[in-house]
């Protein structure tokens, strides 16, 4: 049984707005890492919130581990890394993963194993502010920390490592390979297309709400060619050219 | 049930941590001791002033007035406390995106929702109750007999700021939450403390019209109405006659200010149910 299975996904957030999703199909197995490409405004992300019971699709219907997305014993298995996350700001770093162990109904002992561990994880072992006073990327890593906290069977990540320096980014990888070798799907959704190519099995490029193309890494990218190549082809055509710089910039430099 | 405690615990640590709200118990805190030293004060200053020219002042009335002024004390810094739990509980968790990771854990929307509710009934119970608690030491200056009216005063101020802390809470679900204090303030301070007030009016056969009656008592119905205790017609009517006049010259006006009734307790309990609902419905509906 797939973990999760997504078929003719349809949302628009207003009448009368063009899809947002459009007829999105796609299956993901244990131990896969899929990888969902697109420009801004694809629509990845609000793929990504309804399969994790965020947004409800329109049309289409969603699986995960067999169950609607609304059920909290699906989700329970799943943990959800969002793009920009933010937390209770009053709280800090190991009250929000005590929090969410809470919200996962691990007992106190299983607590009291994770948290540190976790916390050690994302960096945030020796944190003591409060969430309104983390960075960016500071927000990002615990993003991640809580969900690998239930030890999820399936893992999406929304943009992981756009706030992360190298380093955390390195440790994101390390990560995702670590859990795919132990059974974990992988939904990763980044502009990162070098880090998808690393880490990703399957990907799906998607576009104006559509997949464009699908397949396995090898069936999306031909010998020779990367990521990027294929994703620059895809799109290049469609947008406008912004080659030309403002005409203003050139002026200072002109005097 | 989990979820809901877990929702509850964090919201109510997050509470605590919200400098508003500890400023506004602070100077409600001040503000009570200030009221009842000053008070004291100045009936020691008319007391030992043989040529005071007063009324003779006695405690009973010293400690009248003093629960007057603890009436519109509790029930001012109740609101403002109610409004600053009903626009932070939940709007700050759906704005900032911090639902997001909540709502994806197992936890269903209804869990959150009664989390959310239990914590802020619970800090508004305890912020107000060790209000209140203060303003019942405070009459010990006193002595004069009304320390236990306090009490049916604090339950209706509670009361009354529940339903607020509700309204408030639902609308930050939909708009922001400024708008939403705005909208709430406007709907139960204004709107419905003017139908109270004619309705008021309609039970004291002060308006007589009947269509306009039938009208009043319809409209009164419609809309959430404070509770009040009998404490505001028990104190017109002791302030009579401390100033030596006869207790019936205050029958209209306490008669105006009477105390609600089973009826009200009963609408109270419904509205309170009511908004708890549009609370869970909003938060059921919210895309994050």
């Amino acid at each position: 049984m797939a973990v999760v299975s997504v078929k003719d996904l349809r949302k628009r957030y207003r009448a009368g707005d063009p899809w947002a999703v459009d007829g999105v199909t796609f299956e993901l197995e244990a131990g896969e890492a899929f990888g969902l490409l697109g420009p801004n405004g694809a629509g990845k992300t609000s793929v990504v919130k309804m399969i994790a019971g965020l947004i409800h699709p329109d049309v289409g219907s969603i699986s995960l581990f067999g169950s609607h997305p609304g059920n909290p014993a699906a989700r329970a298995q799943l943990g959800f890394a969002p793009e920009d996350p933010d937390f209770p700001k009053f709280l800090r770093a190991s009250e929000i993963l005590d929090y969410f162990a809470s919200l996962l109904g691990l007992d106190e002992a299983e607590r009291k194993r994770r948290i540190p561990e976790t916390l050690a994880f994302a960096g945030l072992d020796a944190e003591r502010r409060q969430i309104r006073q983390f960075s960016k990327g500071m927000k990002q890593r615990l993003g991640i920390a809580q969900a690998i906290l239930g030890r999820p069977k399936l893992l999406i990540l929304d943009e992981p490592t756009a706030d992360l320096d190298p380093l955390g980014r390195r440790d994101v990888r390390a990560l995702i390979e670590r859990l795919k070798q132990s059974g974990v799907a992988i939904l990763l959704n980044s502009h990162l297309l070098s880090e998808v190519e690393l880490v990703c099995d399957t990907v799906a490029i998607m576009g104006k709400g559509r997949v464009l193309k699908e397949g396995t890494m090898e069936e999306v990218v031909p010998e020779g060619r990367n990521l990027e190549d294929v994703f620059v082809e895809l799109f290049q055509a469609a947008s406008p050219k912004r080659d030309q710089l403002p005409s203003f910039i050139d002026e200072g430099q002109s005097r | 049930m989990n979820g809901t405690a877990a929702v509850a615990r964090y919201t109510l640590l997050e509470l605590s941590r919200r400098r508003v709200l500890l400023v506004f118990f602070l100077v409600g805190s001040l503000g009570i001791v200030g009221l009842g030293v000053g008070l004291r004060i100045l009936y020691s200053l008319f007391e030992s002033n043989p040529n005071g020219g007063f009324n003779p002042v006695t405690n009973q009335f010293v400690e009248l007035q003093f629960v007057s002024l603890i009436r519109s004390a509790l029930g001012t810094f109740g609101l403002l406390i109610a409004y600053g739990i009903g626009m932070t509980a939940i709007y700050h968790d759906l704005d900032s995106g911090a639902a997001t990771s909540i709502f994806s854990k197992p936890v269903s929307r209804f869990a959150f929702s009664v989390g959310k509710i239990l914590a802020g009934v619970a800090a508004l119970v305890v912020i107000v109750g060790l209000l209140a608690v203060e303003a019942r030491l405070v009459m010990l200056l006193f002595g004069g007999g009304y320390e236990d009216a306090i009490t049916e005063e604090v339950l209706a101020t509670v009361a009354n700021t529940l339903v607020v802390m509700l309204i408030v809470l639902a609308l930050s679900t939909w708009m922001n939450n400024i708008v939403a204090a705005v909208v709430a303030f406007v709907y139960y301070n204004v709107i419905t403390g003017v139908m109270t007030l004619l309705h008021s009016f309609v039970t004291s056969n002060l308006i007589e019209n009947g269509v306009a009656r039938a009208v009043i008592d319809v409209a009164y119905w419609l809309f959430p109405h404070p509770l009040t205790s009998s404490i505001p017609a028990a104190l017109v009517r002791a302030q009579v006659q401390a100033g030596g006049q006869s207790g019936q010259s205050s029958g209209p006006a306490a008669a105006v200010l009477q105390g609600s009734g089973p009826g009200d307790i009963a609408w109270w309990a419904f509205v309170m149910v009511f908004f708890a609902a549009v609370v869970y419905y909003s938060v059921r509906r919210r895309q994050v």
